[in-house]
């Protein structure tokens, strides 16, 4: 029995005080090193906000800068490359210091994430000597994403990711306190690996790539679906594979404004909002930190995706040839194009394109995905619960900047969609971003580079080779116009450049 | 008790006070970080840290020890040690050679004096006046006459060597510091000092070996594939044309006036004009020297930034005639000016400071091609977390109107150096196909170095061949159908800036 004199509850207070304020000092720093907030620095304009805009996927997602930042130094064997991580054909405006759709944010430490601009900003070029220009809300038919998900997992699994290797190239270029340092060295580099490892079986279908049965995504493509099943929900891996071209995200309105309209190349999402909060939820990797913060954000993106419009098309058009185009159009494209069916689900029977994408997904596949987003708490219309049936009549806003074309780009230019099957290009490369006015795409092919003063090295070194032999590749399908004659044609085209 | 209390003070000295005392002796060795510094600007710059010692540096008494123990490795060109790669001594105050050869920096860091190459490697040259006279050493032009593809092939080849272990180095070491190693230098500070060094050295060698060292030459370095180098980009995997592209060194004197062109904008600066800000280049370039951000000593820079703000180039050392130099001033005016600036001090005119598109100036592509924009956009993050950060690297559409402020020190000419002298710049027929760098000695008639000795006092030259790729003659036939007389008097005034 301890008898509680004065001098003992006088030490016992001493020592619960002392105690206590370590305790507290622990606290504090944890908190500060690891979990602090601090904003990011207001944007100038919206379009910055878009393409640099925290959308709150550091907090899961989120890699330690200086990590990020040596990866291509340490493991340039793992790029798709030889440029650093503009080997992944990513937007990279001028004098900023990340990509286009890379952010920047303090949780604790400095953290990388993505937000939508990383598939939603198009690049294209006037002439091989031009510098590329930059559309918020256009589609990066640059991006290799696949890439850059297996670069990620692979340096991950190579032995040289350890604390010493990454440190010494980390030390060359940042001065970090000592205290930071031994964060990175004992926490930040073995948990940073740990993460990136744990994606690796989920990403196993990416890895089988680069067989006909198993055609890599190359630039421009990411398979949405699947994504969506092995990452949204834990569906256990199938065989399906359904790639399919980043899509433009700009005035998002026209879908609202009209009933019965659909997102997603197969419909199988209800509305925008739902594609915006699913996409995103996809960057977050989890449930957000604060719902209400991120809805938030998904309320300023619909807003500022309903108004962004389709910029014009950058050369000089022939009016009276586009005027005859119109013509050309209502006859033959306006069915679909330009009328109540616009933004609605044609059966894959009827425009006959490639089926695997919509192989890819399913009703299981939705009724879990929607529920595994209303056990966070988020309301939103959703994923449609039931089997795709077909792919969406195309609204045609700036169709020019949306090569390759179809829902899986395996058309390389609009002259190439209105030609007969049999003689569409069966290889092709994508990825290159010099324009090429007259077939209305990106250069290609030989002949395009060629014509245009390109070197086609260097559009094959760019680029990703397209066989559309291969699975899911198929560029079958949508034969309207392709019988007209030559001079309609040529109109028509005109008249597409304006839309 | 008072033999207790004695037992207990010594036992607390021997336990305490000689740790504390070795601790401190430790200290007083291996934490001192001191650049040697000059109090004249021009030695600073010669000999003048940049802080990449640090990072780089070579122990002193090993550096001077490599081109004995690896003689066989040395190019043979009759020159004797790090003079074969075009280095220069001075003599100092006493008129002895000095310890090192312009270009390199000193600096006491780890316990031992660490020297490296600085700015004044590339950015140092010598010109005789006549084959008799001694050399005279210019700073702050382009080092004509030193080939830095050869000291790096040697350092890269020499790190594969079986010699280089601390076996064979520590006893060089040791006769280079005329038998001054402690025991503590001899069994542990060189024997790290040696397996640092070859860890340092392999990673060079890693990320440098694609480069064709021996196509740049004397006075050239191939820029942007070392940047991508120091980037550790996978260059064997380059397009050819990406792969290759080595220029002369150029002047970096009068950089403030290169801050101002006619629309008030910053002048496009280095050959391809891709930056505007004068102290990024200098940061660029500082990674040379091996200053990366963790390292550079950035008040040293400054202090030559601020020097080189306002230094001026040399007047031309050889007669002038003034009558016809007015003459060509006229000339000049009428079909240089506009892309060259008025004279050698006046650096307005229209598209001075702009870019020329590649199609129309119509030289050696291969340099404009070396640097694309997959490596501005790599650049973006040098200097990341620092206010320094690079934000003013842009891949443009040809090569950059410069001003010709000491165009005579600046020979050979165009930026691949592919013409020896300014006359034959004007002259496009007379362009010799082929000729030797390293040479010294000055013609002052057609301006620019003595470039048909093949060999003197048995140190043989570097064959320059036009028909190797980096290395055409062609394009800049501006003025070219001009009378020959004019063309004299282009050149006499071109003497004046």
């Amino acid at each position: 029995m301890i008898a509680w004199t004065p001098e003992r509850t006088r030490k016992l207070r001493i020592t619960l005080v002392v105690l206590f304020v370590v305790l507290a000092f622990g606290a504090w720093f944890g908190w500060y090193k690891f979990f602090r907030v601090v904003p990011q620095p207001p944007f100038d304009t919206a379009d910055e906000r878009f393409m640099y805009g925290s959308i709150g996927a550091e907090d899961n997602a989120g890699i330690p800068y200086w990590i990020l930042y040596v990866l291509p130094r340490v493991f340039p064997d793992k790029l798709p490359g030889p440029n650093g991580y503009a080997s992944f054909g990513l937007a990279w405006e001028m004098g900023k210091e990340l990509p286009i759709g890379f952010t920047k944010k303090t949780i604790g430490f400095e953290r990388v994430a993505n937000n939508c601009a990383g598939c939603h900003v198009a690049s294209y070029r006037l002439s091989p000597n031009d510098k590329p220009k930059f559309v918020p809300t256009g589609p990066n038919h640059t991006f290799n994403l696949e890439a850059f998900f297996r670069f990620l997992v692979d340096c991950a699994r190579d032995p040289r990711f350890n604390s010493t290797t990454l440190m010494n190239e980390i030390n060359l270029d940042a001065n970090l306190s000592w205290i930071d340092k031994q964060i990175y060295r004992f926490v930040l580099i073995p948990v940073t690996r740990k993460r990136l490892l744990e994606r690796g079986p989920r990403f196993a279908w990416i890895y089988n790539h680069g067989l006909p049965q198993w055609p890599d995504w190359g630039r421009g493509r990411d398979d949405a679906m699947n994504l969506t099943k092995y990452f949204l929900t834990t569906s256990p891996l199938d065989d399906t594979l359904g790639p399919t071209d980043m899509p433009s995200v700009w005035n998002l309105k026209k879908y609202k404004t009209r009933e019965g309209t659909r997102m997603n190349f197969a419909g199988d999402s209800w509305d925008a909002n739902s594609v915006i909060i699913d996409s995103a939820l996809g960057l977050l990797g989890a449930a957000p930190a604060s719902n209400q913060v991120f809805l938030d954000e998904v309320r300023w993106l619909n807003k500022y995706l309903d108004e962004y419009q389709a910029p014009k098309f950058p050369f000089p058009i022939d009016q009276a040839k586009a005027r005859a185009g119109k013509a050309v159009f209502d006859a033959n494209c306006m069915r679909c194009h330009w009328s109540e069916r616009t933004g609605t689900v044609v059966p894959v029977e009827e425009v006959g394109t490639d089926i695997e994408r919509i192989k890819s997904w399913n009703k299981d596949a939705a009724i879990r995905s929607n529920e595994t987003v209303k056990a966070f708490g988020i309301e939103r219309r959703g994923l449609v619960e039931a089997n795709p049936t077909g792919y969406i009549a195309a609204f045609l806003d700036g169709i020019w900047l949306r090569a390759p074309y179809l829902h899986n780009g395996s058309v390389p230019t609009l002259r190439d969609l209105l030609t007969p099957v049999k003689d569409r290009p069966k290889i092709f490369y994508r990825g290159y971003d010099v324009y090429d006015p007259l077939n209305v795409g990106f250069i290609s092919l030989e002949e395009q580079a060629k014509r245009l003063g390109a070197s086609w090295d260097t559009v094959k070194y760019v680029g990703t080779p397209y066989d559309v032999t291969w699975r899911s590749n198929g560029n079958i399908g949508h034969v309207y116009g392709v019988d007209l004659p030559p001079g309609d044609k040529d109109a028509l085209l005109e008249y597409l450049k304006t839309l | 008790m008072d033999r207790w209390r004695r037992r207990f003070w010594i036992l607390l000295a021997v336990v305490v006070g000689v740790p504390l005392l070795i601790g401190i002796m430790l200290a007083m060795r291996f934490l001192p970080d001191r650049p040697v510094t000059y109090a004249n600007i021009e030695d600073h710059f010669k000999y003048g840290s940049t802080g990449g010692e640090r990072n780089a540096g070579f122990p002193l008494w090993m550096w001077k020890a490599l081109p004995v123990v690896f003689a066989d490795k040395l190019p043979k060109n009759g020159g004797v040690g790090y003079e074969a790669f075009g280095m220069v001594y001075e003599e100092d105050e006493h008129g002895r050679r000095r310890e090192l050869p312009v270009g390199m920096m000193r600096r006491r860091n780890l316990g031992i004096d660490r020297v490296f190459v600085n700015c004044a490697v590339c950015h140092v040259t010598t010109v005789r006046e006549a084959p008799d006279k001694k050399p005279k050493v210019y700073v702050a032009t382009g080092a004509a006459h030193f080939d830095l593809g050869l000291l790096e092939k040697f350092l890269t080849d020499i790190v594969v060597d079986e010699r280089f272990t601390a076996d064979v180095l520590v006893p060089a070491i040791e006769k280079q510091s005329g038998g001054r190693l402690s025991l503590l230098d001899r069994y542990l500070v060189y024997p790290v000092a040696v397996a640092l060094a070859r860890e340092r050295l392999l990673m060079l060698r890693n990320r440098f070996l694609p480069l064709d060292f021996e196509s740049w030459g004397p006075g050239r370095v191939d820029t942007w594939n070392s940047a991508k180098a120091g980037l550790n980009f996978n260059i064997s995997l380059l397009p050819e044309h990406e792969r290759r592209g080595a220029t002369d060194f150029p002047s970096i004197w009068n950089q403030h006036k290169r801050k101002h062109r006619d629309d008030g904008k910053p002048m496009a600066l280095h050959w391809t004009g891709n930056n505007t800000e004068v102290n990024e280049r200098n940061l660029s370039a500082a990674f040379g020297t091996g200053a990366t951000p963790a390292t550079v000593d950035h008040a040293a820079i400054e202090r030559l930034q601020n020097w080189l703000l306002n230094a001026a180039p040399p007047p031309f050392p050889f007669p002038i005639d003034k009558a016809k130099a007015a003459r060509g001033a006229l000339v000049y005016g009428e079909y240089c000016a506009s892309c060259h600036g008025k004279s050698g001090q006046d650096f307005s005119g229209k598209y001075v400071g702009h870019v020329t598109p590649i199609a129309v100036v119509g030289t050696d592509p291969d340099h404009y091609a070396s640097y694309t924009y997959e490596l501005s956009a790599s650049q973006n993050t040098l200097y990341a977390g620092t206010p320094y950060r690079f934000t003013h690297f842009r891949k443009t559409a040809g090569y950059a109107n410069a001003p010709l402020d000491g165009i005579w020190l600046r020979a050979p000419y165009l930026h691949n150096g592919s013409v020896p002298t300014l006359r034959e710049l004007l002259d496009p027929p007379t362009r010799r196909p082929t000729f030797y760098r390293g040479y010294d000695v000055f013609d002052p008639v057609r301006v620019g170095f003595v470039s048909d000795v093949p060999e003197q006092n048995g140190r043989r030259f570097t064959l320059y061949d036009t028909s190797k790729p980096t290395k055409s003659n062609r394009g800049h036939t501006f003025g070219a159908k001009l009378p020959s007389a004019d063309k004299d008097a282009i050149v006499e005034y071109m003497k004046t800036f």
